[in-house]
C-alpha cells in the first residue's frame, strides 16, 4: 500500500563518470540506500538546486547498491549533468513504471534495437540477461547512432561480443571525415536484413528517437513479428513517475505507470504515439 | 434535522471564531464585489461575509481548495482542520475523478490526501441556474447524493440537513450544541423533491439545444477540420483547465538544496504549449487546434477510460472564462456530428 510519500528522494554519490560520446555521458552513482529496480522501469533523478528529469538505469538490475544512467546533453538539467563532477550528490526516487518481462522470455531468442541515447535503457536490458545467459537461446543486439563518434559503450563492445551466443551488430547513418568506422554504414532498421531470426513468438525490443522507433517497429511487423512480441520504451514527458501530472499520457495509457515499456498491440490504435 | 438559515450562519461564525470543532477555518461562497458579475467565490468568513449558500456554483472550482496551485509535496504540507460550506453537486462529482487519480492504490499525493482527511464538507442544493450551467447534459444532477459529510437542502427559511458520513455525524453534534436543531414537520421532504425537480427542468430547457448523443467516442474520430475552425478564437490562455474541476495536470518542480530534497508541485495546463515537450524540444502537439482538441479527447474520452467517467461535471465554468468566448457545448455537439472526412 501506498502509504509512504511517493516523492521520498534518497541521495547517491557519483563515483564515476563516463563521457561515452561528445554529448552523452554515463554517471556511475551509489545511493544511500540500495534502489533494487527490474530492467526498463526508471527513475527521477535529481540536480540539486537545478532540477529533476525521468531516466531509464542503463545498469543491469542485478546491482542494486550502484547505477549507471547515460544521459544525452538536450535541456536544462541534462546540461547540468554534463557539468557534475566525481563526489557530486545527487537525488533518486522511483523506481516507476513496467519492466521488460525477462521472465517470460526463457529460451527464446532475444532481439534488441537500441539507437543513439537509446541504446542505454536497452544495455540495462543486455547486461540483465547476459547474467542468465543460460536461460536463452541467443541475444541479438543492433546498435546505431550517427557517426562513429556517437557510438556509446564503445570500449565494452569487443568483450560482449566474446560472449557466447551473443551477437552485436552496429552501425553508423554516416561516417564523417577523420572518423574511422569498419563496421556497417546505413540506417539501424536496415541490419535486419543481416541477421537470421525466426520472428514467431520471439521477442524484440526498440528504444531510440522516435523516428527510429516507428521505422523500427514498421521493419519489424514486415520482417514477421507480432505486435504483441514488439517492445517499445516510449519517451514521453514525465514528470510526476506515478501517473498523477498527466503529461505522458497516451490517449488512454500513462507512459509512467502503464509504460514506459508497452507492447505495439497495446499502444498502436493510440494517436501520436511516435511524436 | 432542521436548522433556521439565521442560525445556521451564527454557527458558522462562531466556528471559525472560536474553533468549535477544531475547525482553524470556514470556507464559503460569497457573491462577487464586482456588481456586473453575477458570480460567486469561495472565501474565509468573516463577521462582513454574506455567504451564498443556494444559488449555483462558485466560479472558482472546489478542487483548488484541494489542489492548490503551488504546493509543497516533500517534504510534504500538512493541510488543517477546515470546514467548506456550499459544495454544489458538479464539484461533488469531480472528486469521483479526483479521488481516483489522487489517492490509488499504487500512489497518493500526500498533500491532496492530507486536504480530504482533514476537510468536512456541507453542501447545498442549487436553487437557481447560471446560463453556463449543465449538470443534467453529463447525467449529473443540480445535487449531490456522494461524498458529502453532510447537505442542506433549503425549505423556506430553513434547511434540511442530511447527514451523509460519519464527520457530518460528529459535526450535527456540535451543532446542536450551539443552535436549535428541529424535526422535520413532515413535507419537508416533498417541498424538497419539487424544488430539486424544478431546477432539474430548468436545466433541460436552457440545454436542450446542445443535446447529443452519449457516445464520445464519435468526437474522436470527427472531422480535423471541425477543431481547426473551433480553436480559431482560442488564445490558449488555458483559463479553461485551471478553472475546471476536474483538470489536475501540474508539473513537479525540483527546489532541492544542497541539504533537502524538496519537490513542489505547480498547476499546469495542455493548452499551452510548452505543456508535454521532452527534453531535446519535440512536443507531440505543437498546433493550438491539437492541444483545444485534447482537452475535449481527455475530457470525454480519456478521462472515461481512465476513471470510468466522464471529465466534465457540467458546471459551464470553462465557458464563463474563455478568452475566446467559446461555447464548450456548442463544440462538443458540433464535433460529435462531424465525422471523419478521409484518413
Ligand atoms: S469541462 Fe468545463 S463544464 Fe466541464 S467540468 Fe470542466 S469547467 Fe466544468
Ligand atoms: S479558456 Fe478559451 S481561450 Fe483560453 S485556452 Fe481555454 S478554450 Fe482557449
Amino acid at each position: 500500500m501506498a502509504q509512504t510519500n511517493p516523492y521520498k528522494t534518497f541521495a547517491a554519490e557519483i563515483y564515476e563518470i563516463i563521457d561515452e560520446s561528445p554529448t552523452i555521458r554515463t554517471i556511475r552513482v551509489k545511493p544511500e540506500k540500495p534502489i533494487p529496480f527490474r530492467t526498463g522501469q526508471f527513475i527521477e533523478l535529481t540536480i540539486p538546486n537545478i532540477g529533476e528529469g525521468p531516466f531509464t538505469p542503463s545498469s543491469s538490475h542485478h546491482i542494486s547498491d550502484k547505477m549507471d544512467v547515460t544521459i544525452m546533453k538536450a535541456g536544462f538539467v541534462t546540461e547540468y549533468v554534463h557539468k557534475a563532477k566525481v563526489g557530486d550528490r545527487i537525488g533518486i526516487r522511483g523506481p516507476y513504471g513496467t519492466c521488460y518481462p525477462i521472465d517470460e522470455w526463457k529460451g527464446k531468442d532475444v532481439l534488441i534495437m537500441g539507437g543513439g541515447v537509446g541504446m542505454a535503457p536497452t544495455r540495462s536490458l543486455f547486461l540483465s540477461l547476459l547474467q542468465d545467459i543460460d536461460n536463452y537461446n541467443s541475444i541479438t543486439f543492433l546498435v546505431g547512432a550517427r557517426t562513429p563518434n556517437d557510438m556509446i559503450y564503445k570500449q565494452h563492445i569487443q568483450g560482449w561480443r566474446d560472449i557466447d551466443k551473443v551477437n552485436i551488430l552496429r552501425s553508423v547513418d554516416r561516417v564523417p571525415e577523420g572518423e574511422e568506422w569498419n563496421e556497417e554504414v546505413c540506417l539501424i532498421t536496415k541490419l535486419l536484413s543481416k541477421i537470421n531470426i525466426k520472428p514467431e513468438g520471439n521477442p524484440v525490443v526498440v528504444c531510440g528517437p522516435p523516428i527510429m522507433m516507428k521505422f523500427g517497429t514498421m521493419d519489424l511487423l514486415k520482417y514477421g513479428y507480432a505486435d504483441k512480441d514488439i517492445y517499445l520504451s516510449m519517451e514521453k514527458k514525465m514528470y510526476c513517475g506515478i501517473g498523477h501530472c498527466r503529461h505522458c499520457v497516451i490517449g488512454q495509457y500513462y507512459a509512467c505507470k502503464d509504460g514506459p515499456v508497452f507492447t505495439y498491440d497495446k499502444v498502436k490504435n493510440e494517436e501520436n504515439i511516435w511524436e | 434535522m432542521i436548522v433556521k438559515a439565521q442560525d445556521f450562519l451564527s454557527f458558522l461564525i462562531k466556528c471559525q471564531k472560536e474553533s468549535l470543532g477544531g475547525f482553524r477555518q470556514v470556507i464559503v461562497p460569497r457573491k462577487s464585489r464586482n456588481p456586473e458579475d453575477n458570480q460567486q467565490l469561495f472565501e474565509e468568513i468573516n463577521d462582513s461575509t454574506e455567504p451564498v449558500l443556494e444559488s449555483y456554483r462558485t466560479i472558482d472550482p472546489l478542487r483548488a481548495l484541494f489542489y492548490f496551485s503551488r504546493e509543497t509535496l516533500l517534504p510534504a504540507d500538512k493541510g488543517k482542520k477546515r470546514l467548506i460550506v456550499g459544495a454544489k453537486g458538479c464539484d461533488m462529482a469531480a472528486f469521483q475523478i479526483l479521488d481516483k487519480a489522487l489517492i490509488n492504490e499504487d500512489f497518493v499525493d500526500p498533500v491532496y490526501q492530507a486536504w480530504r482527511e482533514q476537510t468536512t464538507i456541507i453542501s447545498t442544493d442549487c436553487a437557481e441556474i447560471c446560463d453556463s450551467c449543465h449538470c443534467t447534459l453529463v447525467g449529473g444532477k443540480p445535487y449531490t447524493d456522494q461524498n458529502y459529510d453532510l447537505n442542506l437542502s433549503g425549505v423556506g427559511q430553513h434547511y434540511l440537513i442530511t447527514i451523509g458520513s460519519q464527520k457530518g455525524e460528529e459535526l450535527l453534534k456540535i451543532m446542536k450544541e450551539v443552535v436549535d436543531l428541529s424535526l422535520p414537520q413532515g413535507d419537508e421532504i416533498d417541498k424538497i423533491k419539487k424544488n430539486r425537480d424544478a431546477v432539474v427542468v430548468k436545466l433541460n430547457e436552457q440545454n436542450s439545444r446542445f443535446s447529443r448523443s452519449e457516445d464520445y467516442s464519435a468526437l474522436r474520430k470527427s472531422d480535423i477540420e471541425g477543431w481547426i475552425d473551433d480553436s480559431k478564437s482560442c488564445i490558449g490562455c488555458g483559463g479553461c483547465t485551471n478553472i475546471c474541476p476536474t483538470c489536475y495536470c501540474i508539473i513537479i518542480n525540483d527546489d532541492s538544496t544542497g541539504e533537502e530534497f524538496i519537490k513542489v508541485r505547480s498547476a499546469d495546463s495542455c493548452q499551452l504549449h510548452g505543456y508535454a515537450r521532452v527534453a531535446g524540444g519535440d512536443t507531440p502537439r505543437p498546433k493550438m487546434y491539437q492541444r483545444f482538441r485534447n482537452r475535449y479527447l481527455c475530457k470525454f474520452d480519456y478521462m472515461k477510460s481512465n476513471f470510468d467517467m466522464i471529465g466534465c461535471t457540467g458546471c459551464g465554468r470553462c465557458i464563463d472564462v474563455c478568452a475566446g468566448e467559446i461555447e464548450f457545448r456548442e463544440v462538443v455537439q458540433k464535433n460529435m456530428q462531424l465525422p471523419k472526412v478521409q484518413e
